[in-house]
């Protein structure tokens, strides 16, 4: 092939690639990749070679057709639900989606706007030099409640009434802290949402057309947080959540007690042939090893041993801990709880008496001197020691559920160190969030001693359960 | 073999499987793709039905693969006969000579097949059902990705057999675990959810014909409700729904009421927990009224029940023991 045939090869596909089937799938296939699908060429190929075996003009055809060599997984099928219908459109309702983004990136700025000048007129001439309030917080102010606005502003105003030394600078700074303190709130509450949302940090590609897509579906996906709970930190989940983590807790537990349940049938990975039987039983056929003799390990049933901090900062965490481990009852036999503050209290017959679960942790809340004290772990553990040795047994699993912050650290590490010689083995939940561990010398301390893991939310519960206490014991 | 989708769907209606065009297509593009049917969803939304369909469909032998936790080669793909060989040792021991008599004992007759070798070696297009593939190890799944895009198998002493035809592999998972991309990769993907309340009477039409248009879409409707509103320890499957329908028809039941759902309602739920919440005052009548039963001006379902009274304000909690 000469040059020019070449050249005319790729001027022609050039002129045709805005409107080929190829050229919109690319693009589609960009976005999802944008926004986290993990899309290989291979399926590419084979999403392709799918177009062309259904009936293009029917939509839904087209669409499962691209769905089924796409997307493989639950989540990614939301994703793929809301690109596509953002993607595949008719132009002008593209048109129409654009304006009404314009609109509200329109009225952001205009809210953006009317806070600034809010607060000017509020701090009018105070405001100079390095007390100048910075773009972040201005958005800050704009985002709050209303009802905090107002209040913040009304605060001002009344400082301002006050002309014994107009103490501008101070304001100024008094304002600025407590919108730093707000923004940090809210930013907060932001990371706490995690989970999927957090995966979909999607990254723009820097052509508008997909940007625009890539930004629709993501702000549709935050409309829809009901993933989330798993990944929230158990300490902000609301009241009205609480049926819906209930549930869901339910369904973990249950989840992994059937897993777990199962595991305890079939063995036949850790098989050994068991020579002495297999001797034995071939003898009728002069030794030879017809039928063999297989020796499985005793399958492993965990006994658990739940020490859950209940001190004012933990209460809320141990409220889930415990009904996590309940869940597990069925698959695990005799678990034994303790909660602890100042001292140690056994908690198990309550669970015992057969209410629901709320009931019984109303009841234990009601009767429980421990219950949003101090912590003492080490007077705690002095007790556990004292009147509960006879359930430390080398077949138990001990869970510690704290934030390590408590009195008497080294004492507290100590005893818990005994308590290890005897025991099976020792797991510390730790539910202070990971990146903040450094901070706080008890960590540290403890750390040495007893595999810890971060556990602030009911996917890192499960999964250190899942990984700690039943795949590896 | 060459069927449209619409020819497939009506295909897989003939035989009962009933399913919207989404359902189809994908089915219809693992078969023209000749690439594995992977298929998630809750428990009993009719993933293993679908192999047992297309092996109907297509008049072909179904070959099922039920995976565990701890499957592996010997079970799945083959063993070597050992006792037989060892009695052939025995029997051979004075007489033939050695080398003669290890080549006979690699002989086909000795090799055992699992379910894999034998879809491999079947001579026309058999269904691989491979069930509950979240259930094996790891290296399991990476083995058994490779067999089913080469669809070839070398075994040391016979070398490599290769497939005489591709058979429709279809893998079905519960989403214990997450699969590994490779896996995924190689796979056409279908989920399927529980049914909306028409599909389910329709079900329910061609599974339990004799419970007629008007139950049938009762007990949809309270399945439906049931799935949507309640949180169940297990929902109710599809093969429930159709159990706890059979038992009503049985029970000559003409339509949902309390009494007869108390008495059958051990055939959709298997728990005490999800069978008293079902039970429990306010849900089952909005289970009531959503199957369209008569609804009182108090905003009570119509219950036939005699043996008890309505005390001001109260819901009628039914014991029935």
């Amino acid at each position: 092939m000469d040059g020019s045939k070449v050249a005319e090869a790729v001027a022609l596909a050039e002129s045709q690639a805005g409107n080929t089937i190829q050229y919109s799938l690319i693009k589609f296939i960009r976005i999802l990749r944008q926004l986290g699908v993990r899309v290989s060429s291979a399926e590419a190929i084979d999403a392709f070679q799918a177009l062309t075996r259904v009936d293009m003009v029917n939509r839904e055809q087209f669409r499962a057709a691209l769905r089924s060599c796409l997307v493989k997984t639950k989540p990614e099928r939301n994703v793929f639900e809301l690109a596509f219908d953002q993607f595949f459109v008719e132009p002008e309702e593209k048109q129409r989606r654009r304006e009404l983004r314009r609109k509200q990136e329109e009225e952001r700025q205009d809210q953006l706007s009317r806070a600034e000048s809010e607060l000017m007129e509020v701090l009018g001439d105070w405001q100079e030099g390095d007390t100048q309030l910075t773009p972040e917080q201005l958005k800050t102010f704009s985002s709050m409640p209303r009802a905090e606005q107002e209040r913040m502003k009304d605060i001002l105003e009344r400082m301002k009434a006050n002309p014994v030394n107009n103490p501008g600078e101070l304001i100024a700074r008094v304002m600025q802290s407590s919108l730093n303190y707000w923004r940090y709130h809210m930013l907060k509450a932001e990371s706490a949402r995690g989970g999927i949302s957090r995966e979909l940090e999607a990254q723009l590609t820097g052509e508008e057309e997909l940007d625009e897509i890539i930004e629709g579906v993501q702000a549709e996906f935050y409309r829809k947080p009901e993933d989330d709970i798993l990944y929230k930190d158990m300490q902000s989940i609301e009241d009205q959540d609480l049926v819906k983590v209930t549930a869901l807790i339910q369904r973990i537990s249950s989840r992994l007690a059937t897993g777990l349940s199962r595991r305890f049938r079939r063995s036949s990975r850790r098989q050994q042939i068991d020579i002495r039987r297999t001797m034995r039983q071939n003898i009728k056929y002069g030794g030879t090893p017809l039928e063999l003799r297989y020796r499985s390990r005793r399958p492993f049933r965990p006994e658990l041993l739940l020490i859950c901090d209940v001190s004012a900062s933990m209460a809320r965490y141990a409220r889930f801990v415990l009904q996590f481990i309940y869940g597990l009852s069925s698959a695990v036999r005799g678990i034994e709880s303790f909660i602890f503050s100042e001292n140690m209290e056994r908690v198990t017959p309550y669970f015992n008496r057969g209410r629901g679960f709320a009931d019984t942790m109303t009841d234990i809340v009601n009767n429980s001197k421990q219950w949003g004290k101090s912590t003492n772990l080490h007077a705690a553990l002095g007790t556990f020691i004292d009147n509960y040795s006879d359930l430390i047994s080398s077949d138990r699993i001990l869970l510690v559920v704290s934030d390590t912050r408590t009195l008497s650290p080294a004492g507290a590490a100590n005893l818990l160190q005994d308590i290890k010689k005897r025991l099976g083995k020792i797991i510390w939940l730790n539910t202070l969030p990971g990146k903040d561990w450094g901070a706080y010398p008890t960590v540290a301390l403890f750390e040495k001693h007893f595999p810890m893991y971060e556990c602030n939310t009911i996917a890192h519960l499960e999964k250190v359960l899942h990984w700690q206490v039943f795949k590896n014991a | 073999m060459s069927l449209s989708v619409s020819e497939l769907k009506k295909a897989m209606e003939k035989e009962g499987y009933i399913c919207e065009d989404d359902i189809a297509v994908t089915v219809y593009l693992a078969l023209t793709l000749k690439k594995p049917l992977l298929v998630e969803g809750a428990p009993g939304v009719g993933k293993t039905e679908i192999a047992k369909v297309l092996s109907r469909v297509f008049n072909t032998e179904l070959i099922r693969l039920q995976c565990y936790e701890g499957l592996d080669e010997n079970k799945a793909l083959y063993e070597w006969n050992y006792q037989r060989q060892l009695l052939k040792i025995q029997i051979m021991k004075d007489t033939a000579d050695s080398t003669a008599l290890e080549k006979d004992l690699f002989d086909r007759e000795y090799l055992l097949e699992r379910p894999l070798l034998k879809a491999i070696q079947a001579d026309r297009r058999v269904v691989l059902l491979v069930d509950e593939v979240d259930k094996v190890d790891e290296p399991f799944e990476a083995f058994l990705f490779e067999l089913l895009s080469d669809f070839q198998v070398s075994i040391p002493e016979l070398g490599t057999l290769e497939a005489v035809q591709i058979p429709i592999v279809v893998l079905t998972s519960n989403g214990d675990r997450e699969l590994s991309d490779g896996l995924k990769r190689r796979c056409v993907y279908l989920y399927i959810d529980y049914p909306d309340i028409e599909k389910e009477v329709k079900i329910l039409l061609i599974k339990v014909p004799e419970a007629g248009e008007k139950l049938s879409r009762e007990i949809a409707g309270a399945v439906n409700f049931i799935r949507a509103n309640l949180d169940l320890r297990k929902q109710p499957s599809i093969a429930e729904t159709i159990d706890w329908a059979r038992a009503l028809v049985a029970l000559h039941a003409d339509a949902l009421t309390a009494d007869s759902m108390a008495d059958t309602l051990n055939l959709l739920v298997k728990n005490r927990d999800d069978r008293e919440q079902i039970l429990e005052g306010a849900n089952l009548m909005n289970i009531l009224g959503r199957g369209s039963l008569k609804v009182n001006a108090a905003g009570e379902a119509g219950c036939a029940c005699g043996g008890h009274t309505h005390g001001a304000g109260s819901h009628c909690h039914h014991q029935h023991k």
